[in-house]
């Protein structure tokens, strides 16, 4: 087992580099650095002007330089301009020229300055990050329960009445995209416009103008139902869907095992079969594609982060993508792969516990 | 007695010339104050001369106190002489302020400076600042430190340093910087400027956003660190793309306090919520901001339509759908290099219904020049090449280029789409083919002044030979059209010598006239810019320039 964790890291730390690398070499094609400089320097600068900007902070460099600057192996060439000013990644206010040291890539845990938000990429990753997991964990607190009891319901009579509605809406809920279902909700409950609202207002049953607040930009520093409900609803209903099929399909194919209908032919009640015997063995397969969603919740979140200002780590790397802020995309990227590894590894090692046939090494 | 100068000293003769052009209708309200003023002369006394009623101002109904949430984007802050976006200077503008302000009506008002005086050929600028002024850091205002901003507005070789430009009349065009002996210090509050040659925007250059007063000790680099400014506010967080907050600079006597400008408010917020309008009403909806930014499009009937107050306000602000001279296309053609391509495009084009489609009939109609009705020196009896698709598309058959597919950009949002949009389907109604590109604003930028064939907005500038300096001039860094023309520059470098109006609305008609048979633009329409504040707070209209004027701000008593 050790030594299957430890095969784990490394892949994951190659695939680091490997993806970094990719990253780091399309950000610094030519028209991207361009794009950097006219954003960070004006944005109608002519093109002396540009390439001025990019000399001045070392960007012309050869790539692998550059690389292994950003990495912590090769030494940072600091540029020293005319007008007094100097430029280079391990300079830090307040020490002298002469006193910074020579590396500080990610190895040195540097990870480096975002030049869109001029913030250490460590701590724009953290707080975004946090600000992610938070709306991720209701998420997973609203969609794992619902998810599974719709599937137990509806798997645990296959054919019959209650499942072919459930299986209607979950298939519905997973048929329609996060940018679909969040506009409708918003558009339904949260603008003073919607019929439904203006009903609730008119009964004086709702305190301002609406049900619900179409921005979750508040539930940043202050979450409430008020302003959290409505993207954590459309992430999850999306997921839930998915999740509630898979738990459908398992529990189906365990109410005809052998065991259960031996336990039914003893004369067990039902909710006691369902309960004591079915539900271990139906959850096995919900496990895995419950722990796959959360690298897939990463990049979901993009588009309801968007969708509904909330600021966390989808939207940073939108903001990073769009202005090719070069060290903060790696960091974005860093941060994906080792989310998605070790979930997986997670998944893995869950597995075993779940099943006692599967064996890691 | 009151003066009828801001200096005291006897009303400049052209101000007095334009009191009368006014009266016999001449000039237009707008141009009047805005003439008068930048000579110097008092705003109520150019209300007097003009026969005019000054309005009444809305401070008397502003609460002390209180904090307002605006919805805009936060960005990061620069070196102010390389601002480039209005929203940098509202948070900038806590603390920092500027030599001289202008006004929505169009007047100009001494604000650090005092008062000025100009001589009679526009080449020798003399600035009273303000006495008892003080920093935040408890240094005393002198003309030394604004001395030292002018130097570094002069710095034509730094970065991105775009206040260059608008003091062009002191840098000298070889070393780049400021001419010896053009900034001259003459005593502890009077800084003297003598030009290389006469220069009429001088005053409305150094009003201008990025012409932000910094003190010589402060790090331009990073401004958040020190914050030493002359202004009533200081920040308190600032976080790019989310949110940045202003509050009061309690420690600090600010010199408006005693002047009774204002600076009501205790707190502002500037909260982030991207730039689609509609994250904009769902914040409005849900109490998260009071007023925001600027309104756009259809969503100026939506906030009306909740209840909020409307500011609107004419500008010179405008969209130019526009050839590139030089662009090739891919087997290295020149393509708008024949006069009656560029003609015909824009005679098959109406104005009236680009202003209809594309900014919800939210301005008035232009005439292809890019200097209006706003302008003190436009000339209204030039007008456009007459709409007419039928001559356009047998003017494009005769230069050869009536199957020839344009391909049109543009930014992806909302007015400035819907306009270009608006171009290429009266084109293609002429007979024309064109194929619509749409770049998102992340990339768009990038080659603005390249495309072959694109639109761009302009924002509002107080002279109509402006923006013709920044972007029509031969060679101009900003000379999106790709345009040179002898004759064009010659005119205008005479417009820029005359300080009288009528005089230089000859030179203008010319100038205008060129610029319409060239066909060097389709500049569709003047927009009208709005905001909307929720009821409960005033004074926060919006401005011509989109200066900040966080001191008018207030709740409502």
């Amino acid at each position: 087992m050790g030594l299957f964790i430890l095969r784990r890291l490394g892949v994951m730390i190659l695939t680091a580099i490997c993806l970094t690398f990719i990253v780091f070499f399309l950000t610094n094609l030519h028209p991207n650095l361009e794009k950097l400089a006219k954003t960070q320097g004006e944005m109608r600068m002519s093109d002396e002007q540009v390439d001025r900007w990019l000399a001045n902070r070392g960007y012309d460099q050869p790539l692998p330089i550059k690389y292994g600057e950003w990495l912590g192996v090769w030494p940072s060439k600091i540029i020293e301009v005319d007008d007094g000013r100097a430029y280079g990644r391990c300079l830090q206010t307040g020490v002298s020229i002469a006193d910074t040291p020579r590396f500080c890539g990610v190895i040195q845990g540097d990870w480096g300055f975002s030049t869109v938000f001029k913030d250490e990429v460590s701590s724009i990753v953290a707080t975004r990050l946090s600000l992610t997991g938070k709306l991720m964990f209701w998420v997973m607190m609203l969609m794992i329960p619902s998810a599974l009891l719709i599937g137990v319901l509806a798997g645990m009579r296959e054919g019959s009445r209650t499942d072919r509605s459930l299986s209607t809406v979950s298939i519905i809920t997973t048929a329609t995209p996060e940018y679909v279902s969040g506009v409708i909700f918003i558009a339904l409950f949260a603008a003073s416009a919607s019929p439904l609202n203006q009903w609730l207002a008119s009964m004086d049953w709702i305190e301002g103008r609406t049900l619900f607040k179409g921005t979750a930009t508040s539930a940043m520093e202050n979450a409430n139902f008020n302003n959290f409900f409505l993207p954590v609803l459309t992430i999850s209903l999306y997921g839930m869907g998915y999740i509630a099929r898979m738990t459908r399909a398992s529990m189906a194919e365990v109410m005809t095992a052998q065991y259960i209908r031996t336990a039914r032919l003893k004369g067990v009640s039902f909710p006691k079969i369902v309960v004591k015997h079915a539900l271990r063995n139906a959850l096995i397969a919900p496990f895995t594609v419950i722990m796959l969603q959360i690298p897939w919740l990463l990049n979901g979140v993009v588009i309801v982060e968007t969708l509904f200002n909330y600021k966390g780590f989808g939207w940073v790397l939108v903001q990073a993508a769009g202005n090719n802020d070069i060290e903060l995309l790696l960091g974005v990227s860093v941060v994906s792969v080792i989310v998605v590894l070790i979930t997986q590894l997670i998944s893995d090692i869950g597995y075993v516990y779940l099943n006692p046939r599967i064996s890691v090494s | 007695m009151t003066h009828e100068t801001i200096n005291g000293k006897p009303v400049h003769s052209a101000a007095k010339m334009y009191a009368d052009e006014f009266k016999a209708g001449l000039l237009d309200r707008r141009e009047f104050l805005t003439r008068a003023s930048a000579l110097g002369v008092a705003t109520s006394a150019i209300y007097a001369m003009g026969g005019l009623t000054q309005p009444v101002h809305a401070a008397a109904h502003a609460k002390q106190g209180g904090t307002i949430r605006m919805q805009m984007e936060v960005r990061a802050l620069k070196d102010p002489r390389t601002w480039d976006w209005t929203q940098i200077a509202f948070v900038g503008n806590g603390w920092l302020e500027y030599l001289v302000e202008y006004d929505s009506d169009g007047s100009f008002n001494g604000w650090l400076a005092e008062s000025w005086e100009v001589n009679a050929d526009a080449t020798q600028y003399t600035f009273n600042i303000r006495k008892g002024v003080k920093w935040n850091n408890g240094d005393e205002l002198t003309a030394e430190h604004i001395a030292y901003n002018f130097d570094r507005w002069a710095e034509g070789e730094a970065e991105g340093n775009s206040m260059a430009a608008r003091v062009d009349s002191i840098v000298d065009p070889e070393t780049k910087k400021a001419i010896d002996g053009a900034i001259e210090v003459v005593d502890s509050h009077t800084l003297r400027l003598n030009l290389r040659q006469p220069d009429i925007t001088l005053i409305p250059g150094i009003a201008d956003y990025p012409a932000a007063i910094m003190h010589p000790d402060d790090n331009p680099e990073d401004l958040l660190a020190n914050q030493i400014g002359t202004g009533a506010y200081k920040n308190d967080s600032h976080e790019v793309g989310v949110k940045s907050v202003l509050v009061r600079n309690e420690g600090h006597d600010w010199w408006g306090y005693a002047e009774g400008k204002g600076a009501f408010l205790d707190r502002i917020e500037f909260i982030d919520y991207g730039t689609d309008p509609s994250a904009w009403v769902a914040a409005a909806e849900s109490d998260e901001i009071d007023t925001i930014y600027e309104n756009v499009g259809d969503f100026v009937s939506v906030f009306d339509s909740i209840g909020w107050n409307k500011a609107e306000l004419a500008t010179g602000s405008t969209i130019v759908v526009r050839p590139n001279q030089a662009a090739t296309d891919a087997d290295g053609k020149v393509i708008f290099e024949d006069k009656r391509v560029r003609q015909a495009i824009a005679m098959c084009v109406d104005n009236a219904v680009l202003l209809e489609l594309g900014n919800a009939g939210q301005g008035v109609p232009a005439e292809n020049c890019h200097v209006g009705p706003v302008h003190p020196e436009h000339d209204a009896s030039v007008t456009r090449i007459p709409h007419d698709p039928a001559k356009a598309y047998a003017l494009m058959e005769e230069a050869g280029m009536a199957d020839y597919e344009f391909e049109l950009h543009s930014i992806d949002d909302d007015w400035r789409k819907n306009t270009t949009d608006a171009v290429a389907a009266q084109m293609r109604d002429a007979g024309m083919k064109v194929k619509r590109t749409i770049l998102p604003g992340s990339t768009f930028w990038n080659d603005w002044t390249k495309y072959a064939f694109s639109s761009t907005n302009w924002n509002h500038r107080p002279l109509g030979t402006q923006v013709l300096g920044l972007a029509y001039k031969s060679g101009v860094a900003w000379n999106e059209f790709a345009w040179s023309n002898a004759e064009f520059d010659a005119l205008l470098d005479e417009a820029n010598s005359i300080a009288d109006a009528a005089k230089r609305r000859e030179v203008m008609g010319k100038i205008q006239a060129i610029v319409i048979e060239e066909g060097v633009t389709i500049q569709p329409y003047w927009r009208s810019i709005y905001r909307h504040t929720r009821p409960g707070f005033v004074g926060t209209d919006i401005h011509i320039a989109y200066a900040s004027q966080l001191y008018k701000w207030a709740v409502e008593a």
